[in-house]
């Protein structure tokens, strides 16, 4: 079963042809090419393949595509303003060394991001609850957690 | 992973007459957090998916003066941030707040925990000390179930082929005590990390009158092969004073009532200790 679905990716209103068994990072991926959103587990485990839909950060491994029908779809590569311009989440994140081999970094900017957008002035307790969807296996998660503090006062401005 | 169809039907009227074109070879997805891993691992291999996303009369979060209707598409995250739940049903946003992750919470369903049935799902325990009641609807019509007789085995409800589970009715505990304060609702769960199943889970109700206690309800999960009421427990605390050496008592009655097994989580000692332990907060809390 095959059908077209019309939905807001990124800002910009899309449509694509894609199978009903085929998963949102599928779609991503191989037919939009935003290669940002990663496939770790495929289980809803690792959260590397996190994006948000209607604002709210979702497996993109787990959710089918056909269900994003009129919904509004942000990847780690909607985050880029005016000329390409870091997003303040991303620029902290390479100010505070949050990044190491970068896999997990789009779905736990993705996790911060949501996260921020509901409460902007998180506690170390309330950031570490934000990500504990997203798995990394490089930084021991301490210059995640600094990378995303940090970026809270920058945020507030501008955002 | 095998290629499935995918509906998304707007009445229940429509996903029964889906469900029986399909003719058993179809499954109904609410949020896919349980079923989608399950066809990843090819566990089950159904032709076709209908969805329960677009039902209106699934959704919301409806409050009476009686209690709560839980629309069975209610996110788990609606749960988290209702404020009336978190005021007169305090155990159930315990559950929300600790289901897994984020992302899973933004999407699980508390229908789909319950139809999972899986004996660890959060959402059971605080439910279950609760007299709940679950709304059912097939195509032969519709009936209402206490909470209690829902689950009959890891993974196996009492859902009839093609039935759906559309509300879980919820009686208000506080608008049936003379005094709110004199009752407490509490929900604690040992895991590993964060966003790890249950190893095991314990849920209490406890009304008190001075020192006696009148009412106490009491349910586990993670420790049966459905999570479980544990009414010879219960009847040790009600109409007792709640002392340390009562507590003691119920802890070792409930590692007698359990019945859990060793698994990659945990083992069935450490799983009967801490339920005990659990359940005794649980009570004291
Ligand atoms: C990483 C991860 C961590 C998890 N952690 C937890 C946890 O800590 N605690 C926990 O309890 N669970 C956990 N789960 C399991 C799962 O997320 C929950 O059980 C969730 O509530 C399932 O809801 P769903 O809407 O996604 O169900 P689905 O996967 O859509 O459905 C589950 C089953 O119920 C059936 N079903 C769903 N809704 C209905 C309905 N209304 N009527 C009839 N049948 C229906 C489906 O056909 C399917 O068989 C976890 C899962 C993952 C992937
Ligand atoms: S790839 Fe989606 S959670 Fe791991
Ligand atoms: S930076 Fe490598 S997994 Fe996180």
């Amino acid at each position: 079963m095959k059908e077209i679905i019309h939905f807001t990716l990124n800002g910009q209103q899309v449509s694509a042809e894609i199978e009903s068994h085929k998963m949102l990072i599928q779609m991503l991926r191989d037919i939009f090419q935003l290669t940002g959103t990663k496939y770790g587990c495929g289980m809803g485990e690792c959260g590397a393949c996190t994006v948000l839909i209607d604002g709210l950060s979702v497996n993109s491994c787990m959710y089918p595509a056909f269900e994003v029908r009129g919904k509004s779809v942000t990847t780690i590569e909607g985050l880029l303003g005016e000329g390409n311009q870091f997003h303040p989440i991303q620029e902290s994140f390479v100010r505070h060394g949050g990044v190491q081999c970068g896999f997990c970094t789009p779905g736990m900017i993705m996790s911060a991001k949501a996260m921020l957008d509901e409460n902007p002035s998180p506690t170390d307790a309330e950031i570490r609850r934000g990500i504990s969807g997203n798995l990394c296996r490089c930084t021991g998660y301490v210059q995640i957690i600094d990378s995303i503090r940090e970026s809270v006062a920058d945020y507030k401005d501008r955002v | 992973m095998k290629k499935f169809d995918y509906y998304q039907p707007e009445t229940l009227r429509d996903a029964f007459a889906l469900m029986e074109k399909f003719n058993g070879r179809a499954r109904y997805v609410a949020g896919g957090t349980d079923l989608i891993v399950r066809i990843k691992k090819k566990d089950v291999q159904p032709d076709a998916l209908i969805s329960l996303r677009n039902i209106e009369e699934l959704k919301g979060i409806r409050h009476t003066r009686g209690g709560v209707s839980l629309g069975s598409m209610t996110r788990i995250r609606d749960m988290e941030r209702d404020t009336t739940i978190a005021r007169d049903y305090p155990a159930l946003k315990q559950a929300a707040a600790v289901l897994a992750n984020p992302q899973i919470r933004n999407v699980a369903t508390v229908g789909g925990n319950f139809c999972n049935a899986a004996p660890c799902a959060d959402c059971a325990p605080p439910l279950l000390i609760m007299e709940t009641t679950l709304a059912l609807e097939g195509p032969g019509g519709k009936r209402d179930i206490p909470a209690e007789e829902f689950f009959k085995g890891p993974g196996e409800t009492c859902l009839q082929p093609f039935e759906i589970l559309k509300a879980i009715n919820v009686p208000n505990p506080k608008s049936k005590t003379p005094n709110p304060k004199s009752i407490t609702m509490t929900f604690l769960k040992t895991g590993r990390v964060a966003q790890d199943l249950a190893i095991a889970s314990a849920a209490a109700l406890v009304v008190t009158e001075g020192k006696i206690c009148r009412k106490c309800r009491l349910a586990a999960g993670s420790v049966a092969p459905v999570p479980m009421r544990l009414k010879r427990a219960e009847k040790l605390v009600e109409g007792q004073e709640i002392t340390p050496e009562l507590l003691e008592h119920v802890a070792k009655a409930v590692e007698d009532e359990i019945s859990p097994i060793t698994d990659i989580r945990s083992t069935e000692a450490y799983r009967r200790i801490v339920t005990g332990v659990m359940i005794r907060r649980a009570i004291e809390a």
